[in-house]
């Protein structure tokens, strides 16, 4: 299974980094004179012009990290970081389990977070750093003078090499995914191959969490925060994640459409999302009309016996479904029903929507989703 | 975000397209140039505004030089009193000196590597004196009419000095003073190019080739080029000539810098203009000097002396000509098209004076003052130290065993005189030249190594004839600046114990890869069976 995990932004500047630190230490060690290449003179000025570039690109990568929100994803956790170095030294040779799950809103494990941190928060400055005082800091610079080069250059030489020891390591640790290239593939694409227990947890994880903030925000009365923390840490209870900073924005965009339907199968309410999912233009379009409507005939039948049973008081992940849109077109997407209950009674179904329909052209197996689910509930409900 | 994307992408697409564009700058273009009264070779015309021989004073009979002199300042009055202060004249200047203060220094009492000193040599020496009849003490510096004005303005070419720095007898005196008129190069060079006995001896950046150079030999003088005389780097205003030299000049004054006319960003590239706040534009601009001719680079007085069984002067040639030994001098090294020797220097200079007690060898006859770590705040010059090129001579030359003082000897004399080119008798030598100027000798002497500095100037090479980078930011003795230490050079130098950590830890890291690696396929092979 295949699952989106890195944005475009994301791909282009983890290469374009990549490309510029090999390039910089190509250009750098010909400086320092460990070999000829390019030609000194030529190796100054490529060196020069590649720390230029890479200024602008981490200017640019800050502004994404902070807008996206995305800069959480380094914030530092002790918690299986034992676990994860101890799978690197023992569990990986007796084909355990990787101990954390890899998921959109968790996409690094404890070791990377640290890592990764410590490459953003003091290499790659220290090595900005020392690099620009190298260019600048010398006589006859009146402000800020550097007695000599010699310090700058045993920072810059330091960083050098761990560096190249980050990238010797970091470029081994991507065979270690599902597959040897997934990892390589996914930071090419953005759709990263997993295994199926994380595809689940995956699927799972975004259902949770959409539906639980559709509710708040058709249900103003409840408070949508206390909804959404409740719903994550379920989902993380299950897939045993640490708990996390809630990525309010990026969910709430998700785009989850949610419905409710009475006893009878009519359409009682939908959001807006909804409406988009199905090409309608309004809520007054399909309320009150029966949601046989958007199905074919086998498609119905087959839905008609999991909305029995949620009337019964079932909840009930459905996995992927076929949809027939306003225009007659085709969609497909993921459909969890629970009943809705008043005064102890149940008086209809409501559910979520999540469009799957980009996702099923680029991967076909996700149909496998809907027995997945059916295991995920069982599993819950033990 | 897509658009961003492509804005970056374009950004950096941009800048990797500049790469492969970047025009080819190691040939220098035009260059930036602020000269001052200078008249470029184009708009040159050589017409002489004044034509001497048809001035009737000039017209005499001259039978003493002197009058001649005489005749010049009949109409060029005051001129003698510029000229009686300048140290072409004078051969002394008042000057501060480091660790001695300010004492009067010049060609008249310092000590060099070559013929020593002048005491008790003043008539051969003063060949090359702007005066006439300079043969001992005696001398009067103040009769104007002993200013010799024609060995810097005569324009025939015949006129040469002999004794006491008088005209030779075949000089014709009358042709000469009425051929007068600006300096030239070939004034200048009659004296500059043969310090030390010889063309291009002594600085090896001063030759006779220079008159008819080529771009290769000097970009400034060659006669395909501009064709520049002396004077228009050495601008001269009432007699006074700038650019003195460093090796006895110990004031940063009235110097010549590259500077007055290139400025001090004349490079295209902005890496380059840098360079030059430490480093002397001569440093890149004179990858080798003596180009033309060799320059003379030991000089080793305690062999000298030594006769064949008929009593007769030996002279002894190498294979390619140069002299190796000569019985009046001793043994010689030469050095063609010569790599210079580098030097922090920030325009000051020390000198060994003849009083001075011996404390390093070689003894330093003149140090040239700076350090890394001088930025101009430090010493009197205001001016950092640069690295320059030097020409370092070296020699052996008689010293006081007991009074531990370098010693003046006396060469040049009659036979009996104790002349050592004539009696050839160290003994006697050191103690008629001593005696001569009143340096106290215990009589015993021996041979001390010396080593005397020049700074070269002249002979700028072609542009693309400069150092590169690699001259200099390049490993251990490769490095053109291997000698001079104090501070990191990139390119020149590393931190061994980094380089070596580094090294091991990237060679561990990647075998620590491949086992892991290799025990990830064995295990999961094994668990496959």
């Amino acid at each position: 299974m295949k699952i989106y995990i890195y944005q475009v932004f994301e791909r282009f500047w983890h290469w374009t980094q990549a490309l510029l630190i090999g390039f910089l230490a190509l250009t750098g060690f010909e400086i320092h004179s460990s070999y000829t290449l390019l030609g000194y003179d030529k190796a100054v000025q490529y060196h020069d012009i590649a720390a230029w570039s890479f200024l602008v690109l981490l200017i640019f990568s800050f502004f994404w990290h902070f807008t996206t929100g995305e800069w959480r994803q380094y914030k530092p956790t002790l918690k299986l970081l034992i676990a994860q170095i101890e799978y690197y030294i023992l569990g990986i040779f007796k084909g355990a389990e990787h101990p954390t799950k890899k998921l959109i809103y968790n996409k690094f494990n404890p070791l990377q977070r640290l890592i990764y941190l410590g490459l953003n928060l003091l290499v790659i400055p220290v090595m900005g750093i020392s690099g620009f005082a190298f260019m600048f800091l010398n006589y006859p610079n009146t402000t800020l003078e550097l007695n000599g080069l010699d310090i700058v250059a045993l920072i810059h030489t330091i960083g050098a090499f761990s560096l190249i020891t980050f990238v010797i390591i970091h470029v081994y640790l991507t065979t270690t995914g599902h597959k040897p290239l997934s990892a390589i593939l996914a930071m090419l694409t953005g759709w990263e191959e997993v295994d199926e227990k994380s595809a689940r947890a995956m699927v799972a994880n975004e259902m949770e969490v959409a539906l639980k903030i559709t509710k708040a925000h058709l249900k103003t009365d409840e408070n949508e925060k206390e909804l959404l923390d409740e719903a994550l840490e379920e989902t993380e209870t299950i897939l045993g994640i640490k708990k996390e900073e809630k990525f309010h924005n990026v969910i709430a965009n998700s785009g989850a459409g949610y419905f409710r339907i009475n006893k009878l199968g009519y359409y009682g309410a939908v959001n807006a999302a909804w409406l988009r999912i199905y090409k309608y233009d309004s809520p007054e379009e399909i309320i009150g009309k029966h949601f046989s409507l958007s199905r074919s005939k086998e498609d119905f039948a087959e839905l008609e016996g999991s909305f029995k049973r949620v009337l019964e008081g079932e909840t009930i992940p459905h996995g992927e479904v076929r949809r027939i849109c306003k225009d007659g077109s085709c969609g497909f997407h993921t459909v969890t029903m629970t009943p809705v209950v008043m005064n102890g009674q149940i008086i209809g179904v409501e559910g979520f929507i999540l469009d799957t329909t980009v996702r099923r052209l680029a991967e076909k197996e996700l149909l496998e989703n809907k027995i997945l689910m059916e295991e995920l509930l069982k599993k819950k409900k033990d | 975000m897509k658009k961003i994307v492509s804005v970056l992408f374009l950004f950096f697409a941009l800048q990797a397209i500049s790469f492969g564009q970047q025009p080819d700058k190691s040939v220098s273009k035009e260059v930036q140039l602020q000269v001052k009264n200078y008249t470029f070779k184009a708009d040159r015309k050589n017409i002489s505004p004044v034509d001497h021989s048809k001035f009737a004073i000039l017209q005499q009979n001259f039978k003493r030089p002197q009058d001649i002199t005489l005749a010049c300042l009949s109409c060029h009055t005051e001129r003698h009193s510029e000229v009686m202060v300048n140290n072409h004249f004078t051969w002394d200047r008042q000057e501060e000196i480091l660790n001695h203060g300010s004492i009067s220094v010049g060609k008249k009492n310092i000590l060099n590597n070559f013929c020593v000193g002048i005491g008790s040599n003043e008539a051969m020496c003063s060949k090359c004196h702007a005066g006439y009849g300079w043969v001992d003490t005696t001398f009067n510096h103040h009769a104007k009419e002993n200013i010799d004005c024609l060995v810097c303005h005569d324009k025939t070419g015949t006129y040469t000095k002999g004794s006491g720095g008088m005209p030779t007898p075949q000089t014709d005196l009358n042709l000469v003073a009425q051929n007068v008129g600006l300096s030239t190069s070939e004034n200048c060079g009659s004296c500059h190019f043969v310090g030390g006995g010889g063309n291009n001896v002594k600085h090896g950046d001063l030759d006779k080739a220079m008159l008819k150079a080529d771009r290769n030999l000097d970009v400034h003088m060659a006669m395909e080029g501009e064709n520049m005389s002396c004077t228009e780097c050495h601008i001269t205003t009432n007699h006074n000539i700038t650019g003195k030299l460093y090796a006895l000049s110990s004031e940063n004054k009235d110097r010549v810098s590259c500077e007055q006319c290139h400025t001090q960003s004349p490079h295209q590239r902005n890496v380059l203009n840098k360079h030059t706040d430490r480093i002397a534009c001569q440093t890149c601009h004179i990858p080798t000097y003596a180009k033309a001719n060799p320059t003379k680079t030991w000089w080793d007085w305690s062999t000298a002396g030594k006769l064949d069984e008929n009593g007769k002067i030996i002279e002894i040639k190498d294979s390619i000509g140069d002299i190796v030994y000569f019985s009046k001098k001793g043994n010689f090294k030469w050095g063609h098209n010569i790599e210079p020797e580098y030097r922090w220097f920030n325009g000051l200079a020390g000198h060994f004076l003849i009083t001075d007690k011996i404390d390093t060898i070689p003894v330093q006859l003149n140090t040239l003052d700076g350090f890394y770590g001088d930025k101009g705040s430090l010493r009197a010059s205001l001016e950092p130290s640069k690295i320059w090129p030097v020409k370092i001579m070296r020699g052996k030359q008689p010293y006081d065993t007991e009074y531990n003082t370098l010693l003046q000897p006396k060469v040049v004399g009659p036979k009996g005189s104790g002349a050592f080119w004539a009696d050839f008798d160290w003994a006697k030598s050191l103690e008629k030249g001593t005696e001569y100027i009143n340096q106290p000798f215990s009589g015993k002497f021996g041979f001390v190594e010396t080593e005397m500095y020049w700074p070269l100037n002249h002979q700028v090479a072609p542009a693309d004839q400069a150092l590169t980078c690699t001259d200099c930011h390049v490993r251990g003795e490769k490095s053109r600046l291997s000698q001079l230490d104090g501070f990191y050079m990139p390119g020149r130098d590393h931190y061994y114990w980094v380089d070596y950590i580094g090294i091991i830890l990237v060679i561990s890291t990647f075998l620590g890869v491949v086992i892991h690696g290799g025990l990830r396929v064995f295990f999961s092979k094994n668990s496959e069976h």
